[in-house]
């Protein structure tokens, strides 16, 4: 564990860095549209408001991509995802958050191609709310959301356990109830390998 | 009696609602040529970049890796095509990597203080955030060649994950550090014009 954090602290160091550097943002209206005022770097109406992406990177797998404008930041996560189990873990945790994104503020309805989560802070975020908080609850959510996967998929593979234990010891107590009776009532039980019982036991024979 | 059946065949592969008609308007603001925001820069040829790889890399077996990393980030090809920037770039991330953690700080400083020793660092960062980068496009990229592993029944809608591969993650530790160490040295503002400077490296 210390081992991890150890190499998660720099990445999360690197993010915090570039993400205060980026949350600069200021009022912009929209050039093509009067009246309107929409975060450019969704709109990429007017190339030169929008900033050099920046790509912070731990490994392969995890990753930051934080897109600048003038009056908008888009930073897109991809989550760590080591086997099938984390990824499917990892897409229906990301799914359930997106579905809630009105309580989030930041959220972004849609991940952007190539990565798992994505927020959108726009100047009226950052009028409204601190901007270290802001930076701080995009960090925060980066080191909770990889415990989170983590524990889930202990829960999976304990779950796994508890049924598979369930379903054997359900097995012995009607294998022994059967041979308890067998004596008396039924004697194909015991000549048969207990491997390849049908599951009702030839108990309809 | 509803719209879509009203809608004949002919006229859906057309799809006009979704062209995007500022695109095709020259005055439009999307059509903005940015390159009128800055002076031309110098073109260098793949013959140049791969001299100054060679003495950047003669500097480092000599020992001389502060002069080594000044070199390669001074003659950074701001005017190169893509194949020239990606070969500068192995030249600078190679010297990156020849340097030892512990003599990263005291380097950045030294070359901190002396004169254009700020743009250097600023080039250094925009180095540093294209090495993360250009790592996890190739990642992309290979990944999205690969066939996704048959799951069974019901998860097919989520595509296929690149295979973990552990060998990246090295090369990534070196360049956050670096991350790290350019920002204590150089400050935020480093970042920022990282950003915002046409310059690209």
């Amino acid at each position: 564990m210390s081992q991890q954090s150890q190499s998660l602290r720099p990445y999360l160091q690197c993010v915090r860095s570039s993400l205060t550097s980026a949350l600069c943002l200021s009022n912009f209206a929209s050039q093509t549209s009067e009246r309107h005022n929409v975060p450019e770097i969704e709109a990429q109406t007017s190339p030169e408001v929008l900033l050099n992406p920046l790509t912070v990177a731990r490994n392969e797998n995890e990753r930051v991509l934080i897109e600048p404008s003038i009056n908008s930041v888009r930073i897109s996560i991809k989550i760590k995802q080591a086997d099938e189990i984390e990824h499917i873990l990892v897409h229906k945790f990301t799914r359930f958050l997106t579905q809630r994104a009105e309580a989030f503020f930041i959220l972004r309805r849609k991940p952007v191609k190539g990565y798992d989560i994505s927020f959108l802070i726009t100047n009226f975020h950052t009028e409204e709310m601190l901007k270290h908080k802001l930076v701080d609850f995009i960090i925060q959510f980066m080191e909770e959301v990889d415990k989170e996967i983590s524990e889930m998929k202990l829960f999976v593979s304990l779950q796994k356990y508890l049924v598979g234990d369930t379903a054997l010891t359900l097995r012995i107590v009607e294998c022994t109830g059967k041979i308890c009776c067998g004596v008396v009532l039924d004697t194909d039980v015991e000549t048969q390998p207990r491997g390849v019982q049908p599951k009702d036991g030839g108990r309809n024979k | 009696m509803s719209i879509i059946q009203q809608v004949s065949t002919a006229s859906l592969s057309d799809n006009w609602r979704t062209i995007n008609i500022d695109a095709l308007d020259p005055e439009s603001s999307s059509n903005f040529d940015t390159t009128t925001l800055h002076p031309a820069f110098a073109p260098v040829s793949d013959a140049e970049i791969r001299n100054v790889g060679q003495q950047v890399k003669q500097l480092l077996r000599g020992g001389d890796a502060e002069g080594a990393l000044r070199g390669a980030l001074e003659s950074a090809p701001y005017g190169g095509d893509a194949g020239v920037k990606e070969v500068h770039l192995q030249t600078v991330t190679e010297v990156l990597q020849s340097i030892k953690a512990s003599d990263m700080t005291p380097m950045l400083q030294r070359i901190f203080k002396t004169e254009g020793g700020s743009d250097a660092l600023d080039v250094l960062m925009k180095y540093l955030y294209k090495g993360m980068g250009a790592s996890s496009t190739r990642a992309l990229s290979r990944g999205s060649t690969l066939t996704p592993q048959s799951t069974g029944a019901g998860f097919s809608q989520m595509g296929g994950r690149p295979p973990a591969n552990e060998s990246s993650g090295s090369a990534m530790s070196v360049l956050l550090s670096w991350h790290e160490k350019v920002v204590d040295v150089a400050g935020l503002g480093c970042v920022g014009r990282c950003m915002t400077d046409w310059r690209k490296v």
